[in-house]
């Protein structure tokens, strides 16, 4: 085997189980432009990566948990947190645009970092810490803000949710940074611990330093989700963020992300998210009503959770 | 001659002298009990030392000590030229001590190169460098005359393979003292070769080795030096030179060994269970002939297909066959409960994850299998639990916990008399064993020699896959070496040498299968 | 003969059970010296009539979670019964008498689905109560078309308000269901096994257990008590409305661990649920008495809980 070949090898072998969701996602996608050409034009496309992006953002953020073999039940507050935060500290003009996004991002890394934390100190399952942690920022979200109300500049609404596929270029961007922190000794080991914590420990990981890390940046894509909201409805609403937590699950898993860690992609993340933002497009592009999109969505995820063992089989 | 070539053979002393890691009065209690006392020792370059004892003597925890992931609560250790009251696996990992526990810490989805280097991945500019990592690890299977895929997730590559990638991932470190706990213990023979050699280059290259292993033939074999452990104390330190088999034992049993195995003797009378054209996804076209009162040993290279064929005949995998008559009578054993139901019992290799129920009572293991007998219409009756229990308890002589005691405080061998006495009260007319032996300490063993033969005299049969090749040439009424999921030959117990087993098992397998 | 009496009462006294329940009372009493009448024979059946509802439904959690698995469906099973209660009266048209257990027999037939979707097709007791939870969701905003359904059985009204000898209805039905869920634990063949497979799934499947049927009644158990308080909540409020039952899913949850069982299966028991629950339940009270914002109680609970957790919950280490 060449040397230079190592990584491309292990790369392969790593993301074959995502090519079978990525391929259902572009499936859903050519579907749509089938039936909705409007999604070739630039105004189509944008529609739907605002859509899409909300969801992709705390799926990959819920990929991040579960890599390291939690799960997070915190996440739809954490989003609330984060749309009524931005419509409350986001103000007009350039330099408080950006002010305020940082902090915005900054609570969102305090808040992931708080929660490893405490998963770390009390060695409790991350499920229970996010069971409770998710009451706290149901609380603080309405705190901050108990009726929906705030604003966010024209300017960021126009950006991020305009007539250009911004989106898109963030989720890009937000993939490249992935890769390389993947590519860091501590990003490495934050992905793969997951499975293998008395391995990861012996052979000399700080594990629980990793594991914080790795909550922060989960916080921090969570908490960007809601702020995304806020610039998409122009105001912030406390309870927003709610279906998010099964959402999330739902798409990380649908991507190829395994509850015993260690296991899954950004990539297929990001499929995940797409698949089901796709499905629950084209649905309400065809005037098919929302209580069908849950029945399709439960059973979406049925199936592609049989099909691979009945591969197997 | 000069002053330094007069002064070589002192220096070189002195060098022989001054041990890598030495460890000296090392206590260390777990809730009260005393688990070692006062036990000393040291390891030197370029020797293999083997740290021998029974279960329960204290060694893991005196090589987790050494390896930083306890605390002692008195003692000193000094490495590399310094004294420690303790050390981390930072600290340990700095001074080159590497280990290679029992159970193996490999990330199962990795690839074995990024295992090997996992905590050490090289870097370049703040990223992993993969090229070079392949360089490297390529350079150590060269030096180790190892040829493993790097690419390949681990946990697709067979226990023997995984174990030496586990190894491989110790040297990387380029350790000073190398640390392996019962590394043997679930290879075959060929295997086993393969990491003796790997163990000699390393000796020669001047690293120190803690081996612990309990086969003393290997220990003969291939060990310098020699400390054993007998209850937390240390009973003997020196070199292996003059040993012998029943001295180590006697040192770490305190008594003579006696013959380890019973007499044997056949009592093997009719056929009882006939199975004709066996096949599974594992197993190509075996025939069996099982007689009733018979230890039918089942031998050859480790996941050959020994383990299926335990598996199919109780119903726990998938199987078909073209004849299958128990008594006479043809059965289809369909699952678990069906097996138990005409009388055959499973016990498994692996007593912490398959074997055994760890975190509950000894009470719960021992009445699960057959708690549907113990209950009268679904619901318990706690009398006869509870007289089952403790008939089972002192009928196998567990030591080292009561009936509401969990069963992970007792030690390897008490485990496993859990895990094979939980059966008994469903009186099986055949017994599949898997490796029954493994990890388990020398006074156990044979208590488990013991009571097959006690068995078989009564009319049990019994199946007995094992590694361990003495075990199938002394107990065995007849051996069958399985190869590549058939069988390979079926030889009585005059014919069932030690060399004619490996012989067989190895027979057509001239190329080393490493994926 | 002393020491060990004191040492078996030492042990008794130190289940997180007792200690939670001890914990409980002197609550009530810190409680009522800072708002009187908080401790009163009233306020605390009342907070008990509402630990009922918790408790039923943590019921069939906790078997769940001892199997090893976790409902993430009961939220949505108990707005399933509460909403689709009243139309199944209006179908069979008797007071309640049968219409009421087939509706609990519906919901534990669901629930049976989860089980054997979790044994059969092996998917992960998460996504498959999840997918469960969303299906169900769908269902029932197609059947209400997103309103409320008012309730008008007798059956379900008596149950859920109804007194016998100064004790409630709904009390006396828990007392029922924790006299039957701790005798199935404890004392029949199924709980063995339940304990099983929750502790080593592999293990016993080599132990002659029956897997399919731990898994089917463990989530079936789940559905009916889901349902069942369903049933109870819809005849306090008198009516099934939509998201009625979705913060039980949390709650269930948080008695189940509080009450000392371990989230990853094998240890514990109903017994500590019962006091989980009361617990919780007497947690919310005394925040709603505090009368802080919506925001600040949610944020109180969270934290309390939180520290509940810290204190009784341990993440199990299996050897």
């Amino acid at each position: 085997m060449k040397t230079s070949s190592l990584y491309g090898a292990i790369f392969w072998r790593r993301n074959s189980g995502a090519w079978g969701i990525m391929a259902a996602a572009l499936l859903m996608l050519v579907l749509y432009a089938c039936l909705f050409p409007d999604l070739l034009h630039l105004s189509g496309l944008a529609r739907l990566s605002q859509t899409w992006f909300p969801l992709a953002a705390v799926a990959m953020a819920q990929a991040v948990i579960m890599l390291t073999g939690g799960v997070d039940l915190s996440t739809g507050p954490v989003v609330s947190v984060g749309c009524v935060l931005s419509a409350s500290v986001i103000d007009d003009g350039a330099l408080p645009t950006i002010g305020g996004i940082l902090l915005v991002l900054a609570v969102g890394a305090a808040i992931g970092g708080l929660t490893g934390l405490v998963v770390s100190l009390l060695r409790l399952p991350p499920i229970i810490v996010t069971l409770a942690t998710s009451f706290i920022w149901t609380g603080a979200a309405l705190l901050i803000m108990p009726d929906p109300g705030g604003s966010v500049p024209d300017g960021l609404s126009n950006a991020l949710a305009g007539d250009f596929p911004t989106p898109i270029f963030v989720i890009a961007g937000l993939v490249v940074l992935w890769k390389l922190w993947t590519l860091t000794p501590q990003g490495f080991a934050s992905a793969t611990f997951g499975d293998n914590p008395v391995g990861a420990f012996r052979s000399g990981v700080k594990v629980e330093t990793v594991r914080i890390l790795a909550y922060a940046i989960s916080g921090v894509l969570t908490i960007l989700a809601g702020l995304f909201l806020a610039a998409q409805t122009g105001s912030g609403d406390p309870t927003i963020g709610a279906p998010y937590t099964l959402n999330s699950i739902t798409a990380a898993v649908l991507g190829g992300v395994a509850f015993t860690g260690g296991v899954g992609t950004m990539r297929g993340a990001l499929a995940g998210s797409l698949l089901l933002t796709a499905i629950i497009s084209v649905m309400f592009l065809l005037g098919i009503s929302a209580f069908y999109q849950y029945v399709v969505q439960g059973v979406v995820i049925l199936v592609a959770m049989t099909l691979p063992l009945l591969r197997r089989n | 001659m000069t002053r330094e070539e007069a002064e070589a053979p002192a220096a070189a002393a002195r060098e022989m002298a001054r041990p890598v890691l030495s460890a000296v009065g090392v206590y260390r209690s777990f809730s009260g009990n005393p688990v070692l006392q006062d036990v000393s020792i040291a390891i030197h370059e370029g020797s293999i030392h083997a740290l021998l004892g029974e279960n329960g003597a204290g060694k893991s925890t005196l090589i987790n000590i050494l390896s930083g992931g306890l605390k002692p609560d008195a003692g000193e250790i000094t490495v590399g030229g310094e004294s420690h009251a303790s050390l981390t696996p930072l600290l340990a990992q700095r001074f080159g001590i590497a280990v290679v526990h029992q159970e193996l810490s490999l990330a199962p989805h990795l690839s074995v190169a990024e295992n090997i280097a996992f905590g050490r991945l090289p870097r370049r500019r703040g990223l992993i460098d993969y090229p070079r990592l392949a360089t490297e690890v390529h350079a150590l299977f060269a030096d180790l005359e190892l040829d493993l895929p790097l690419a390949t997730p681990v946990e697709t590559l067979p226990l023997g393979t995984r174990q030496l990638v586990e190894i491989a991932k110790a040297i990387y470190r380029k350790p000073k003292l190398l640390i392996l706990d019962e590394p043997t213990s679930s290879l075959a023979a060929v295997e086993v070769a393969r990491l003796k050699r790997v163990m000699l280059r390393l000796r020669a290259q001047g690293i120190a080795l803690l081996f612990i292993s309990h086969r003393l033939e290997e220990v003969l074999e291939l060990c310098d030096y020699v400390t054993v452990l007998k209850d937390g104390r240390r009973t003997a330190s020196r070199p292996l030179a003059g040993a012998d088999a029943a001295e180590l034992v006697r040192l770490m049993v305190g008594r003579d060994p006696g013959d380890l195995f019973p007499p044997f003797e056949s009592r093997a009378a009719g056929p009882l269970l006939v199975v004709e054209g066996l096949h599974s996804r594992r197993l190509k076209d075996v025939d069996l002939t099982l007689r009733r009162g018979e230890i039918l040993g089942v031998g050859g290279l480790v996941g050959h297909g020994q383990e299926n064929l335990l598996l199919s005949l109780v119903g726990a995998e998938a199987h078909r066959s073209d004849r299958m008559e128990l008594d006479g009578r043809p059965v289809r054993i369909s699952g678990v409960a069906a097996a138990a139901r005409l009388g055959i019992a499973y016990v498994p290799s692996d007593r912490k994850i398959e074997g055994l129920h760890l975190p509950q009572s000894l009470h719960f293991n021992l009445i699960l299998p057959t708690i549907r007998h113990l209950s009268r219409h679904g619901l318990r009756v706690p009398a006869r639990e509870r007289a089952t229990v403790t008939d089972l308890l002192k009928r196998f002589a567990v030591r080292g916990g009561r009936a509401e005691d969990r069963v992970v405080q007792l030690s390897g061998g008490n485990q496993q008399k859990i895990a094979i006495g939980k059966w008994m009260p469903l009186e099986p007319r055949i017994l599949l064993l898997n490796d029954p032996t493994r990890g388990v300490d020398v006074e156990t063993k044979r208590e488990i020699y013991l009571m097959l033969r006690r068995l078989a005299a009564a009319g049990t049969s019994t199946i007995l896959v094992s590694s361990d090749t003495p075990e199938l040439v002394e107990l065995c009424d007849r051996v069958m070496v399985l190869a590549e999921g058939r069988v390979r030959v079926v030889l009585d117990h005059a014919a069932a040498s030690e060399e004619a087993i490996v012989a067989a098992a190895i027979g057509a397998d001239t190329r080393e299968r490493a994926a | 003969m002393r020491l060990l009496a004191d040492r078996r009462a030492y042990r008794f006294l130190t289940t997180p059970t007792v200690v939670i329940l001890l914990s409980c009372v002197i609550i009530w009493g810190v409680a009522q010296l800072a708002f009187p009448g908080f401790a009163s024979f009233g306020h605390i059946r009342y907070m008990l009539e509402l630990s009922a509802i918790l408790g039923i439904v943590a019921g069939g959690q906790t078997v769940v979670v001892l199997t090893g698995g976790i409902d993430l469906s009961v939220g949505a099973m108990i707005t399933f019964a509460a909403i689709l209660g009243p139309s199944i009266t209006l179908l069979v048209g008797d007071s309640g008498i049968v219409s009421v257990p087939l509706l609990l027999l519906i919901t534990a037939a669901i629930g049976g689905v989860n089980g054997l979707a979790v044994s059969a097709l092996r998917i992960h007791p998460m996504i498959m109560t999840l997918a469960m939870a969303t299906i169900l969701t769908g269902v029932m905003l197609l059947a209400s078309g997103g309103t409320a359904v008012a309730v008008h059985s007798p059956v379900v009204v008596w149950l859920a308000n109804a007194h016998f000898a100064g004790v409630s209805i709904s009390i006396l039905v828990w007392l029922l269901v924790a006299v039957l869920l701790i005798l199935l634990l404890r004392r029949t063949v199924l709980g063995v096994w339940i304990y099983a497979i929750g502790t080593s799934q592999r293990a016993s499947e080599l132990s002659a257990v029956n897997e399919r049927l731990v898994h089917v009644a463990a989530y079936s158990i789940s559905g009916f008590t889901a349902g069942l308080t369903g049933v109870l909540l819809s005849g306090v409020t008198m009516q099934g409305s939509i998201g009625i039952g979705d913060p039980y899913l949390l709650m269930s949850i948080a008695a189940v661990v509080v009450g000392g069982t371990s989230i990853l299966g094998g240890q514990g028991g109903y017994g500590g649920t019962i006091a989980g629950s009361i617990l919780l339940t007497t947690l919310t009270s005394l925040i709603t008495v505090i009368n802080l914002s919506a925001g600040g109680r949610s944020m109180l609970l969270g934290l309390l809980v939180l520290g509940l957790l810290g204190l009784y919950a341990r993440e199990s280490r299996r050897a």
